[in-house]
């Protein structure tokens, strides 16, 4: 009976023994898989984190472009309002007879604008392009405008010519085109004034 | 009373500063465009640039160190020119048959300006001479240098090539 009972407890005791060992055996790789998990967890919250980090960033980036735009427009309406702004344009049309350097605009004889043409822009000029010269707000009512050409006329010699037009300021925006010609009869460059309808 | 005049020079002083401040604040801020008649007799426009690195350097004949830097400005524009690297010279004298006449007796090649008017050294607030202003190929203000001493040459050459890598 006493063996009997020695044999169970053996038993019992290997059993327990082995239950712990492969306990302790099963431990730390239970452990390093649920830190391994804990880690790949970690990792793609901080991703998802960095992505929308970034798309606020680009958010935001956004809306200092919106911001950014509508300023300026709201700048230009401003500085610029509708009704008393007059827009003057330069325009080429051949340039057989005359190289444009720079034109000088007088408003009322106040100097308003000095520009210096480049190469490259006459060559827009020549190819159809046309340039805003100036803009400027004018009360309603008569102005006079004055503009200055120089450049080389024919026969590369020094040239300098005026053009003078007065026009009447009325309640819309007003937009004036100064357009160099040539007068291939005359062989000289001619400088016209016209105004948009 | 006391109050409305501290108040007024308080104004008064904050404006200067704000405006002494414009001048050093250029770097990192993009070039103000121009455009001035050069030696070549053509006009040269500082935004038909973009894409080279542009050296700007604001002299004057009456002006010794400009005279002393010039020569070697030439020799790197010489060196880099071919690579994207353009210097613009601009006179600021009264009268430009002086400087025609200082480019001829220094040799220098690169294209000078003529700023009679001083418009342009207005728009990049010059208060020494010689000024020299380095604009990146995004054509951004990166570095300003007031008045030149021998050494600054070296300090030009590393910046150049480091805005040529850009």
């Amino acid at each position: 009976m006493a063996r009997r009972i020695f044999i169970g407890l053996g038993i019992s005791l290997i059993l327990t023994l082995g239950t712990i060992s492969s306990a302790q055996e099963a431990t730390p790789a239970d452990n390093s898989m649920g830190a391994s998990m804990a880690s790949q967890a970690a990792d793609a919250e901080s991703r998802a984190g960095f992505r929308s980090l970034d798309k606020d960033v680009q958010d935001l980036k956004k809306e200092v472009l919106d911001l950014n735009r509508d300023l300026f427009l709201l700048e230009e309406e401003l500085l610029f309002p509708a009704n008393s702004q007059v827009a003057f344009f330069i325009s080429m049309d051949v340039g057989e007879y005359f190289e444009l350097d720079s034109v000088n605009l007088k408003i009322d004889g106040k100097e308003v604008a000095n520009y210096l043409y480049t190469e490259r822009e006459v060559g827009a000029l020549l190819r159809g392009g046309v340039h805003r010269v100036h803009m400027a707000n004018l009360k309603t009512g008569d102005h006079e405008l004055i503009a200055i050409f120089t450049g080389k006329g024919p026969h590369t010699r020094d040239y300098r010519r005026g053009a003078t037009m007065s026009f009447n300021k009325g309640i819309g925006a007003k937009y004036l085109e100064l357009e160099i010609t040539d007068r291939v009869k005359k062989q000289q460059p001619e400088f016209v004034i016209k105004e948009w309808e | 009373m006391m109050n409305v005049k501290n108040c007024l020079l308080g104004i008064l002083l904050s404006v200067l500063t704000a405006t002494s401040l414009a001048a050093s604040n250029l770097i990192g801020q993009a070039a103000p465009d121009f455009a001035l008649k050069s030696s070549a007799g053509d006009n040269l426009r500082l935004s038909e640039y973009r894409g080279d690195v542009v050296m700007i350097n604001f002299w004057a004949t009456w002006c010794g160190p400009c005279r002393q830097e010039m020569p070697l400005l030439d020799e790197l524009y010489s060196r880099y020119q071919r690579v994207g690297f353009s210097l613009l010279g601009v006179n600021i004298d009264d009268d430009s048959a002086k400087a025609m006449n200082m480019v001829s007796e220094l040799g220098v090649s690169f294209p000078v300006l003529f700023d009679a008017r001083k418009e342009v050294s207005k728009l990049y607030s010059v208060d020494a001479m010689p000024v020299t202003v380095l604009v990146d190929r995004e054509g951004n203000v990166r570095y300003v240098h007031q008045g030149y001493k021998p050494g600054y040459e070296e300090k030009y050459l590393d910046e150049i090539r480091s805005l040529l890598r850009e």
